[in-house]
């Protein structure tokens, strides 16, 4: 039996997976503990071991922010400051509970930063593909400017004797997607692509089904758990898309901040949290941000989407749900509930969407899931202690 | 293969085939309100992403063939050129390329 150390960022979409993966290896009669936030760790993780991690204290983003003026926010002020933070908190993790293997998120760089710094075989969870796409391809100065980033971490808290670029274990790269979706991207050898991995959420949000109308589609719109107070605008679009069509749609809205003022009628239901996997397989389409978990959740529901990227991943993640044909693309800032409303007609006229949907959603199933990826790292941590001196 | 013929240099027609390219590559986008001047940004205004730049890159290079190496100039941008970076920039590197 081996010991399992998951190093996790306070993003409840990077925790998710990991939750999924960690209850896996316990129900196999491995050890797991987790180095974290305690707070939001514990909340999804339930009972655990959780060795505490400090994390910086403002970490609400400047939510105006887009494009590249957010990626350089992410690294600069989120991503970095986290690892510095979270570091000692993940040292002292490692001497208490002494790993086989670390698994680290890709975000948590922490996690493979103290990995190789202690020379402990660590895995990466790759809870988003956005790192494995070309995005930045044709922008080098860009791409050398995160290089800096990542130097500049690795020179505080790693081994500066190593090269690699560390947001890839050089011996396990945990993929939670697959080539159906990513389509063609240059991903490193030892990245195993194993689907999204779902945990079993504690207490799912009660939902009043009897709300549901069987008569007509019904369409979930959420922005995720990190935009709150960002979509009111979009929000307010959807609401209205829905209501030019309410004889054949009605949509559930999650509104966290509560934009839309808890409107509940027949036509639009609002909740500040929805069950949204137990929603998904009712469901005739998803109007999301792009956030690799929705979009990976609801098309291993085999349902097609409406996407509005707003930053990070999301814009690759659309244009992945584009290229596969499982969904279209409508604008975060300028869609109106012109351009949603005529999204929404397509997806949920044309079958095309839903078949494209279902063809993803084989081939999440056929990759296994958390299952696979507790096999993979089954299988890694018994090749490194078999290697040990 | 056909032959790009060459365009006319001066910033105004530079920046009407830069419109139709815009329009061309991202037709969902509305910009009958927004008119696009040498000021637009195009993140902050059009709401592009870094990956719809790259697109756009694409179309522009199939509009000037060869007169304008777009790969380059894009690859020349830092960090906080691409986050400020308007049409008229891209507008300006074209003509001065076509004089």
């Amino acid at each position: 039996m081996s010991r399992f150390l998951f190093v996790v960022p306070p993003l409840v979409g990077h925790i998710n997976p990991a939750v999924a993966v960690a209850a896996e290896l316990g129900g196999r009669g491995h050890q797991v503990a987790w180095a974290g936030l305690p707070g939001i760790v514990g909340e999804l993780a339930g009972r655990a071991e959780i060795h505490a991690c400090d994390v910086p204290r403002d970490l609400q983003r400047p939510p105006g922010l887009r494009g590249m003026a957010a990626l350089r926010y992410l690294w600069q002020d989120f991503l970095a400051p986290l690892a510095g933070a979270m570091a000692p908190g993940v040292e002292r993790a490692v001497a208490a509970f002494r790993p086989d293997v670390i698994v680290a998120d890709q975000q948590a760089l922490a996690g493979a930063l103290v990995a190789e710094r202690l020379g402990i075989p660590h895995a990466t969870s790759a809870t988003t593909s956005a790192e494995f796409s070309a995005a930045l391809a044709g922008m080098p100065k860009v791409e050398e400017w995160i290089g800096r980033q990542l130097d500049g971490l690795r020179a505080a808290f790693g081994n500066p004797l190593q090269t690699h670029d560390f947001r890839f274990s050089p011996d396990l790269v945990l993929a939670f997607t697959t080539r159906a979706l990513t389509g063609d991207c240059a991903v490193p050898p030892q990245t195993r692509f194993v689907g999204p991995a779902l945990a079993h959420r504690a207490v799912p949000a009660p939902f009043p089904w009897e709300w549901r109308d069987g008569g007509r589609h019904t369409v979930l719109v959420s922005l995720g758990t990190a935009n709150t107070g960002l979509g009111g605008h979009f929000l307010a679009e959807c609401a209205a898309a829905v209501r030019d069509r309410a004889r054949r749609v009605q949509a559930v809205i999650a509104d966290p901040g509560g934009v839309l003022g808890g409107v509940s009628d027949p036509d639009i239901l609002t909740m500040p949290r929805v069950p949204q996997l137990a929603l998904l397989s009712g469901m005739s389409a998803v109007v999301c941000h792009a956030g690799h978990n929705t979009v990976a959740e609801s098309l291993l529901h085999g349902v097609p989407l409406v996407v509005a990227p707003i930053r990070d991943d999301q814009p690759v993640v659309a244009a992945q749900v584009v290229t596969a044909g499982a969904g279209i693309r409508v604008r975060f800032g300028r869609g109106d509930r012109r351009t949603i409303g005529a999204a929404l007609d397509a997806v949920l006229g044309d079958p095309r969407y839903r078949a494209a949907a279902e063809r993803v959603r084989e081939s999440f199933r056929a990759a296994g899931g958390a299952a696979s990826a507790a096999t993979h790292l089954e299988a890694f941590a018994t090749g490194q202690q078999r290697g040990r001196p | 293969m056909t032959t790009t013929p060459a365009p006319r240099a001066d910033e105004a027609a530079v920046l009407t085939e830069l419109t139709e390219a815009l329009h061309h590559v991202l037709p969902e986008i509305g910009f009958e309100d927004t008119p696009v001047t040498m000021d637009t940004r195009f993140v902050e205004d059009l709401d592009l992403e870094s990956i719809d730049l790259v697109t756009l890159t694409g179309e522009l290079g199939r509009r000037y063939g060869g007169h304008v190496d777009f790969p380059g100039f894009f690859a020349s941008l830092e960090l906080p050129e691409i986050i400020g970076l308007t049409v008229g920039q891209v507008v300006r590197y074209i003509a001065g390329r076509l004089r």
